[in-house]
């Protein structure tokens, strides 16, 4: 009875991710690319109109490398479940989830997770067709995806532990906006983590943001050797555990306060 | 025209009315722009802790860019940007019935509608950051301070024409949301100076999808001033875009089936 809602989950999710087929794929590839030529420009700017030919130890050619390989961890990354999670709790529909037999909170993950573990595997699909190209092992592409994988649950906890800041507060979607920009930034969408400067390095190295797109395209791309893996790999453990005791802390302190009120 | 400048008065007092009521709304929307505001310097800021410049342009150059096109973003999102992104449901839930029997034009309704006037606090901050970068990213200041207003509404009138153009389409299909995110997603091309870009994105971004209007051409009048060609290039563009949307406009309307649409 336990895998079976968990199933009917994960299938729903996904269907209901695919019943728009055409759009479906248009954001996929929308969101992977614009933000992927952004990055592309930068380097542009920096290498071919500025003239540089290396910046923090990285050429152009790495970087362009760095960009192609994390839009393939990118777009395991996320999603706006915890927009949904607030929205249900601010609106009152978190009753009808709270009368079933299964945690809302799970539900919620596993059927933002199906449409993702689709991505996932077709953004796996696609590395590989790109290590004919550039120098990165199979191998390494499948760790590197089961990392990515482990930070979209990271995220998801941290997410839905914020989201649950509807109970008490009106506007908590601006903390998941808030939220969404500093993850943009801090796991390495943007641009690789090694151009922060050295004394500003703490700042991401203390949060798990890095684990969601960085290490994933640092471990692929042979920046990361085996142990250090192992070793990021360890500190996710340890951030999955901290995830899981914030959703028990915050959703058990919010549902004691929750009035089921709006709708 | 004075009836279209008194409805426009009445939209912005009910507005007015309206967000009083949620005040906290103001303290949110200025740490969600403020934040956004943090994360697009940050980017900068670490892009110039490893070059000098970046296409020519200064960081004080680029921090002045981003305060321009930071306020001119703002004055959109206070008077437009809610009115687009209830643009479906006008079309899709047959709201735009209402506003064809008002005798003036339903498409002045459709987009003064909704006001987010606590976004309009963000003018500020966006001028504030121009105004700190100013003198060290070499702008003239004196008289040419007034010409800000006047780039500030080129933004505008860009932001407007380009997000009409990918919404109008609703009338077409049955969700415009994926244009919606796509605009999004171009979006991001005006939240860097043009010339950064390789010439087939520049030249795109300054033609058929004018992102670089909303900042980066105004921040590069102000600081080094146009070539008389980019002056009719900036007019040219946006009248094209101009008649193009009103065109679409017509015809959609001419499509439109009320509720069942």
């Amino acid at each position: 009875m336990k895998l079976e809602w968990r199933l009917a989950a994960l299938k729903n999710g996904l269907q209901d991710a695919t019943a728009y087929r055409i759009e479906f794929i248009f954001e996929f590839l929308s969101a992977a690319f614009v933000p992927a030529a952004i990055q592309w420009i930068l380097w542009y700017a920096l290498f071919k109109i500025g003239g540089a030919t290396e910046i923090a130890g990285m050429s152009y050619q790495d970087l362009l490398q760095y960009t192609l390989v994390s839009i393939l961890f990118t777009q395991v990354r996320g999603g706006d479940l915890d927009f949904e999670l607030g929205e249900m709790i601010r609106s009152g529909q978190l009753s009808n989830y709270l009368l079933r037999p299964v945690g809302v909170v799970e539900f919620v993950f596993l059927r933002g997770l199906a449409p993702k573990l689709f991505i996932a595997g077709f953004c796996l699909l696609l590395g590989i067709v790109l290590s004919f190209f550039i120098d990165i092992s199979p191998t390494r592409l499948v760790g590197a995806m089961g990392l990515a994988l482990i930070g979209n649950v990271i995220y998801y906890q941290l997410s839905a532990s914020l989201a649950s800041a509807a109970f008490v507060w009106e506007e908590a979607y601006s903390l998941l906006m808030v939220k969404n920009m500093v993850v943009n930034l801090l796991s390495g969408e943007l641009l690789p983590l090694n151009l922060f400067p050295q004394a500003l390095s703490w700042i991401w190295m203390s949060a798990p943001f890095y684990l969601f797109v960085f290490g994933p395209t640092q471990y692929a791309l042979g920046r990361w050797s085996h142990e250090q893996f192992l070793v990021q790999f360890g500190i996710s453990a340890i951030w999955l555990v901290i995830g899981y005791g914030l959703i028990r802390l915050t959703w058990g302190l919010g549902i004691r306060r929750y009035l089921s009120l709006g709708g | 025209m004075k009836p279209y400048l008194e409805i426009f008065r009445v939209q912005l007092k009910n507005n007015f009315v309206r967000e009083a009521v949620y005040r906290t709304n103001f303290l949110t929307t200025v740490m969600v722009d403020v934040i956004w505001m943090g994360v697009e310097l940050s980017l900068f800021t670490v892009l110039y802790a490893n070059v000098p410049t970046l296409a020519g342009w200064t960081k004080e150059q680029v921090f002045f860019f981003l305060g321009i096109f930071f306020a001119s973003d703002a004055l959109f999102s206070t008077f437009f940007q809610r009115n687009f992104w209830m643009f479906s449901d006008l079309v899709n839930k047959g709201e735009l019935d209402i506003l064809l029997t008002k005798p003036v034009n339903p498409l002045f309704l459709a987009l003064t509608r909704w006001m987010s006037l606590t976004t309009f606090f963000n003018v500020f901050l966006g001028l504030a950051i121009a105004i700190r970068f100013a003198e060290p990213a070499g702008f003239a200041g004196g008289s040419r301070w007034a010409l800000v207003s006047i780039w500030l509404l080129v933004g505008l009138a860009t932001a407007v024409a380009l997000r009409f153009a990918f919404s109008i389409w609703v009338f077409w299909t049955e969700r415009s949301w994926a244009l919606s995110r796509l605009y999004y997603q171009f979006f991001q091309f005006a939240t860097k100076p043009d010339a950064l870009y390789p010439p087939a994105i520049r030249y795109l971004i300054l033609t058929f999808l004018p992102f670089a209007f909303i900042g980066s051409i105004p921040a590069r009048a102000l600081l080094h001033g146009l070539e008389l060609e980019e002056y009719a290039l900036i007019a040219g563009v946006l009248l094209a875009f101009f008649v193009v949307d009103a065109w679409l406009w017509r015809v959609g309307l001419r499509r439109y089936q009320s509720a069942s649409s």
